[in-house]
């Protein structure tokens, strides 16, 4: 009998450990490696230089320069995306737990369903609307007379990010909408009755019972998007190429990465070594990032 | 904390889900119309419903070639990860061994790993085994990169449930597998369910890995595939359009067969967070 359940522990376990050792766990080691190497891909791996591929993304001059201006395109991207989810995806879960069970529900499929739109549509979509001269918004701002709006979203250094981020935001809403209502579902009756008895209006009760709340959860969608903008890279590959243009205006880790490791139009690839270490730089920073808010949310939920 | 008069509320959710689904619907109905009428008129009906957009499209742009592609990697990885990490997750969740919550946690590390992180070492794993070009490269990484949600969400949900149904299975002489097979898994079809769906969507619309892996045309899935049609027509947007109807249309008929399900269930905390 021992031994038939052995056999079990290692035939059920099997499959998706070796999966997951060959493909994630093997592939990550040897990252670490490559990243003290100073390595183009191929031939063997025989120029060991420690930590020198860190720190020339971290400080050199040549490197470090586009590293931080991505790191500050990938912040500035989180702040968009915190912005945006928290306003409009708080204010419909709000709304959404608030009218019956039914229609509740169609509209929480309707919101998600952008989310499964692959990106590459969603992409061309906004690109076919933001097309300067004849896509539907320049169209639509020029028959509103409103040309001081008018400028080329993506074309524009200034805009191109920030318009990017929106775009992200309209397709990404459904998620955090549903995990706003799942946090609010959990709010005992009792607690808004309470308030409702002692003569609180609406936004005094989402003010004093609703929001202290759910702010675990706030730390959780602050994660997600975290995480989520410091991935980006589908439609600012597809909307403004490897170049992230304009002149650079888009350029965050994931498109730096891309053309670091895979070379991009314009440029060569600069080597294995340094993309690992740049991969390595930028996982530290949502590693720490997320210890901290992982963090804050026990420390929040213990405060309940 | 129903509201009592929800007029304002329904007023804005509609707005909101217009904003959401308008430019879905617009790319449908636009997708109809020929060049001119897409160019200078965008937000006025089809007045003339142009289906050899379609025919095409769907001749010039091999786009049938990318659907059968993207169904494969789709759904092997799918079933790839349904079926390994609940008999992983089984074992975790109910078999006392030395080395369980190593093993346990090893899977839950994952999740903080962005995958794309290792691209640089699985492009030259792939390599190395040959399998660049090869959808089986883009199957492996989806399926691999899939089992750590997966694993963490089935042993939660395994653990939280009574385990009398197994124990009477085992006395009634039920083998591991069987109980595996009639037991655990018609008890975790809600959690399997929302990580078929997820690690469904999430391959289908996976752009990242085919586009460094799959860059023979023959392999390409839609996500890159679409991208080279838009190389070659960049302005005619009479046969993009098309083809990105066809190229969103599965993933939104599969959600919406599991949508009421789905919702369901990450509502009620299928999914911890």
């Amino acid at each position: 009998m021992r031994r038939r359940r052995w056999h079990v522990i290692v035939g059920f376990l099997g499959p998706a450990l070796i999966l997951y050792l060959i493909f994630i766990v093997y592939p990550f080691l040897s990252s670490l490696r490559y990243s003290l190497y100073n390595w183009n891909g191929v031939g063997p791996l025989t120029d060991f230089i420690g930590i020198k591929n860190f720190t020339f993304v971290l400080f050199s001059h040549s490197f470090a320069p586009m590293f931080w201006r991505a790191v500050w395109h990938n912040l500035y991207f989180f702040a968009m995306s915190m912005v945006l989810t928290t306003i409009f995806g708080l204010l419909l879960a709000y709304l959404l737990i608030g009218i019956k069970e039914r229609p509740s529900r169609w509209f929480q499929v309707f919101y998600f369903i952008p989310m499964v739109v692959p990106p590459v549509v969603v992409a061309y979509i906004w690109s076919m609307y933001l097309e300067p001269g004849y896509g539907a918004i320049p169209q639509l701002l020029s028959a509103l007379h409103l040309d001081a709006l008018n400028v080329p979203f993506l074309g524009s250094e200034a805009l191109a990010l920030p318009t990017i981020a929106v775009i992200t935001a309209w397709a990404g809403m459904g998620f955090p909408i549903l995990i706003f209502i799942a946090s609010m579902l959990n709010i005992p009756e009792e607690m808004i009755e309470a308030a409702k008895v002692d003569g609180a209006g609406r936004w005094r009760t989402f003010r004093s019972v609703i929001f202290p709340f759910i702010r675990p959860t706030f730390l959780t969608i602050t994660t997600l998007n975290f995480v989520g903008a410091f991935n980006a890279f589908d439609l600012i590959y597809i909307m403004e190429g490897t170049q992230a243009g304009p002149n650079y205006a888009t350029d965050v880790i994931g498109t730096l990465f891309y053309r670091t490791a895979f070379g991009g139009f314009g440029t060569t690839a600069q080597g294995v070594g340094l993309a690992t270490a740049l991969a390595f730089v930028g996982f530290f920073i949502v590693m720490i990032a997320s210890a901290i808010l992982v963090f804050l949310q026990r420390r929040a939920a213990m405060d309940l | 904390m129903q509201f009592k008069r929800p007029v304002v509320a329904y007023v804005i959710l509609i707005i909101a889900a217009l904003v959401a689904l308008y430019p879905l619907v617009d790319v449908v109905l636009m997708s109809f119309k020929d060049l001119p009428g897409i160019v200078s008129s965008p937000f006025s009906l089809p007045t003339s419903w142009h289906f050899d957009n379609y025919t095409t499209a769907w001749s010039q742009g091999n786009l049938l070639l990318y659907l059968v592609n993207t169904a494969i990697v789709s759904v092997v990885a799918v079933v790839v990860i349904v079926f390994f990490s609940s008999l992983a997750a089984y074992v975790i969740a109910r078999f006392d061994f030395r080395g369980n919550q190593v093993i346990y946690l090893t899977f839950l590390a994952g999740l903080a790993l962005p995958i794309q992180m290792i691209a640089v070492p699985l492009f030259i794993l792939m390599k190395q085994i040959g399998l660049v070009g090869n959808l089986l490269s883009v199957i492996l990484i989806y399926a691999a990169s899939g089992l750590s949600f997966s694993v963490f969400l089935l042993v939660n949900f395994i653990r939280s449930v009574p385990k009398d149904l197994e124990e009477a299975a085992t006395l009634d002489g039920a083998s591991y597998f069987q109980i595996y097979w009639h037991v655990i898994l018609p008890l975790i079809r809600p959690s399997l369910s929302t990580t078929a769906l997820l690690n469904f969507l999430t391959a289908w619309n996976g752009f990242f890995f085919p586009l460094i892996l799959l860059t023979n045309p023959n392999r390409m899935t839609v996500a890159v595939g679409v991208l080279s049609f838009v190389g070659q027509y960049s302005t005619q947007w009479n046969l993009l359009l098309p083809a990105l109807v066809i190229v969103m249309l599965p993933t939104i008929i599969v959600f919406a067969l599991a949508s009421r399900q789905f919702i369901r269930n990450m509502t009620a905390g299928a999914v911890k967070m």
